[in-house]
């Protein structure tokens, strides 16, 4: 059997990304809800670091302007990290409708992808008012330079695939563990730590910032926020973000390795 | 109906005590059956505690204080939040289904059942991560009580707070979700809302907040009196007085719990209505 010409592939990805967007915001109230309150996280967080580098005080080279645009960069990322639909993926190898969609003339894990990218656009309105009103209350300096800003965006954009992978890696578990919760939590957990969301890089010690920035998650943020404050130079800037490409086409291969594994168990309800 | 199976007067105290008893020593049962399943969600729960102590530690490792409150203190604030929420897991999980049971129209067969709904709706499952959130909250309490110099003579006053706190929250959660009632949806996002905003917000000094924040936490959506409020009275925070306001929150919150849900039966016209 020939691939479908790429147009096709499009098309059908397109198709799809659009299906799972309008699905998360099916039901609007509830999800206007989550645009208006979603970034009540942030904003406590920039209340404690506002309170605590007060009066120009600065804390493993933050200043609160530095921090407060780490803050909201952050925010940004992790809900790309953390605010896509992985619970679908995860029902379909759960509940065995996987076995249905390997009869389907599509790639499943480019499939998946797609849908990921949809159901991540629905929570852009809610970003977008999150940040807007931490502008509003405590202003968002800008980048240090127009370059710096660009590559910004394009860090931000490479979280977009890299989120993907890590979250399809974790679902693949369902495969073995056959509930996906525990796995979700303890992925976003990692995912908060090891990012430097919860605690910026800089205030980890040595030996845990070494452990942090060989791993993937640094690079939702603190990539993007180091570029962003003009931490790195150009050349640093730069190998970053090749880093950060690297490891989205390393897990997404292995996540390819992983499936091909992974579809020889599958089981629906026992049988 | 369910209005009126709930008002029913042969539901005695005790009937409800042993429907609710039996069906979550039947969830119990079921996890045992699934062993990797529990750790695997107790493991969780424990890690997001331990990011908190990580926070906390890694915070105070730099500055003495916020706003007032030491390194001991903030672990006593949230261990004590971990083990309500904890709680909530273990006690009425169920509740975080009650937006699916509308969409789907599983709240029917529930009123025609013997029991109270919420009951029902409250033991469909058993959040095993709370097993970890119970046990490190607990940890993180205990530790920061100590640290905070704490002794024993204060530990009537810590019961109380703790039983408060653990029914604020099961009925602030069972509330939130119930408005899936009206706002229909799969996902409770008002309650998820709602613990997302206690884990960011109420894990430090209100004092951080404007007087906004800190008005609608106490009078409003009282998750001020979770933690914060009898933690502030244990280290000398706060007056005695406001101790008083613990278990008022607490009844007004399961007055209000039980008063939403009702309503929210009413409306009830299961699926594809």
């Amino acid at each position: 059997m020939t691939a479908p010409p790429l147009a096709h592939r499009l098309t059908v990805d397109l198709a799809l990304a659009r299906l799972t967007f309008r699905r998360r915001v099916a039901y609007r109230v509830n999800w206007l809800f989550t645009v208006v309150i979603g970034g009540g996280g942030m904003l406590a967080s920039l209340a404690l670091w506002r309170h605590l580098l007060d009066g120009g005080a600065a804390m493993g080279g933050y200043d609160w302007d530095a921090m407060r645009a780490y803050l909201v960069l952050g925010f940004i990322t992790m809900t790309v990290a953390v605010g896509g639909a992985d619970f679908d993926i995860a029902d379909r190898i759960l509940d065995g409708m996987v076995a249905i969609d390997l009869t389907k003339p599509v790639d499943f894990q480019r499939a998946r992808a797609a849908e990921y990218i949809g159901s991540i656009l629905a929570t852009v309105p809610g970003a977008a008012f999150s940040v807007a009103l931490a502008a509003l209350l405590v202003g968002l300096p800008g980048p240090a330079s127009p370059l710096a800003g660009a590559l910004t965006a394009v860090s931000v954009l490479l979280s977009l695939p890299l989120s993907f992978c890590l979250t399809f890696l974790s679902v693949l578990t369902c495969f073995w563990v056959k509930r996906y919760l525990g796995v979700m939590w303890a992925r976003e957990a990692v995912t908060m730590f090891f990012s430097g969301m919860l605690v910026p890089l800089a205030l980890f010690p040595d030996p845990l910032r070494a452990l942090a920035w060989s791993l993937p998650f640094a690079h939702f943020t603190g990539t993007p926020t180091g570029i962003y404050l003009g931490r790195f130079d150009l050349p640093a800037a730069l190998g970053l973000l090749a880093a950060q490409a690297a490891w989205v086409v390393a897990l997404w291969w292995l996540a390819r390795l992983l499936w091909s594994r992974a579809i020889t168990t599958v089981t629906v309800h026992g049988g | 109906m369910a209005d009126t199976i709930a008002r029913d007067r042969s539901l005695t105290a005790r009937h409800v005590g042993g429907v609710y008893g039996r069906a979550l020593v039947a969830q119990i049962r079921a996890i045992t059956e699934y062993p990797a399943d529990f750790w695997v969600m107790a493991s969780a729960g424990v890690m997001w505690n331990l990011l908190q102590f990580a926070f906390l530690t890694v915070l105070f490792a730099t500055v003495p204080d916020v706003a007032g409150w030491s390194y001991h203190e903030m672990l006593l604030l949230s261990g004590l939040l971990s083990v309500a929420a904890g709680s909530t897991a273990l006690l009425c999980d169920g509740v975080w289904s009650t937006g699916q049971m509308v969409l789907k129209g599983e709240i029917d067969y529930r009123m025609t059942r013997p029991a109270p709904v919420v009951v029902q709706v409250a033991t469909t499952h058993i959040g095993m991560q709370g097993f970890g959130e119970v046990a490190f909250g607990l940890v993180m309490a205990v530790y920061g009580w100590i640290g905070a110099g704490l002794g024993l003579a204060a530990a009537p006053v810590g019961v109380l707070a703790l039983v408060c706190a653990v029914v604020i929250e099961c009925a602030l959660v069972t509330a939130f979700c119930a408005v899936n009632f009206w706002i229909k949806g799969p996902m409770s996002n008002f309650a998820f809302m709602l613990i997302d905003l206690q884990n960011s917000a109420m894990t430090m000094p209100l004092g951080l907040f404007p007087s906004g924040v800190r008005i609608v936490t106490m009078f409003v959506v009282p998750v001020a009196f979770v933690n914060f409020v009898p933690v502030a009275v244990l280290t000398g925070h706060l007056s005695g007085w406001w101790l008083v306001g613990t278990p008022l929150a607490a009844l007004a919150a399961l007055l209000a719990a039980v008063g939403v849900f009702r309503l929210g039966l009413r409306s009830y016209d299961s699926a594809g209505h």
